[in-house]
């Protein structure tokens, strides 16, 4: 697993890569943590290259979208494979968090 | 003609990767679809997190999971010797229509494990548990 983060006007960009599970979703949180400044309102999380997530890693993103939430920012997910969008269906995560096909559909959601 | 992989493995997270590496392997064999390798492991993991987390007790020593494919179905056994937890009555379903604000953290494991299966059975013999799921081919 790893995770790069980059910026696009406001927004900070966060591709996770490779699989988040339980032996590895706490690295996750604190890869997240680190890339994430105070001032920063907006957060992608592209999910391109994941290519597996379980139940650990998605505690993970509730909580940043519940921190993002907290401060006033914004939180919302893109290109997730049909895999996870599923998982992501039965969690009920799709009717808390935004998610894009995207990374292009995500800023532009942004900017609206 | 049925195929089978048989696993132990210690109760511990770092085992999880040879599980993952082995499942791949067979479903490359059974030609399964990814999506299907994908919720295989899944499921194992999820099943297999909870043995550690929430059935942990000093008994504990192996897991053992067995995957028997045989035609369209694919059945996998989960034993262990941990604390009795019946996944299919025990954990509590979480409440997915809530906004972001008031929605639990955690509880999901389950209810996926749940959601990607057909058929989820439970039973405690010998001092063991037993959780048994079936799991038709996913096109």
């Amino acid at each position: 697993m790893e995770v790069h983060a980059e910026r696009d006007g406001g927004a900070l960009i966060a591709q996770a890569a490779g699989r988040i599970d339980g032996s590895n979703a706490r690295e996750f949180e604190s890869a997240l943590r680190a890339t994430l400044s105070k001032q920063d309102s907006a957060l992608i999380l592209d999910m391109q290259s994941l290519s597996y997530i379980s139940s650990a890693g998605l505690r993970v993103i509730l909580m940043v979208a519940k921190m993002l939430q907290r401060r006033g920012g914004k939180f919302m997910v893109c290109s997730l494979s049909e895999s996870i969008d599923e998982v992501f269906e039965i969690s009920g995560f799709n009717r808390i968090i935004p998610t894009h096909a995207t990374r292009s559909e995500a800023l532009a959601a942004l900017g609206e | 003609m049925s195929r089978k992989l048989s696993l132990e493995i210690d109760p511990r997270v770092e085992e999880l990767s040879a599980i993952t590496a082995a499942v791949e392997q067979f479903g490359d064999a059974e030609k399964w679809p990814p999506d299907m390798v994908f919720q295989i492991n899944l499921v194992i993991e999820e099943l297999g997190l909870n043995i550690m987390t929430h059935g942990k007790s000093e008994d504990l020593e192996k897991i053992e999971i067995t995957l028997t494919a045989e035609g369209e179905s694919l059945t996998i056994e989960i034993v262990d010797n941990g604390h009795p937890f019946d996944p299919t009555r025990e954990a509590p379903e979480p409440d997915l229509d809530v906004g972001l604000r008031e929605r639990a953290i955690g509880g999901l494991g389950i209810h996926i494990v749940r959601n990607l299966v057909d058929n989820l059975r439970y039973r405690r013999q010998g001092g063991r548990n037993h959780v048994t799921l079936v799991k038709e081919r996913v096109r």
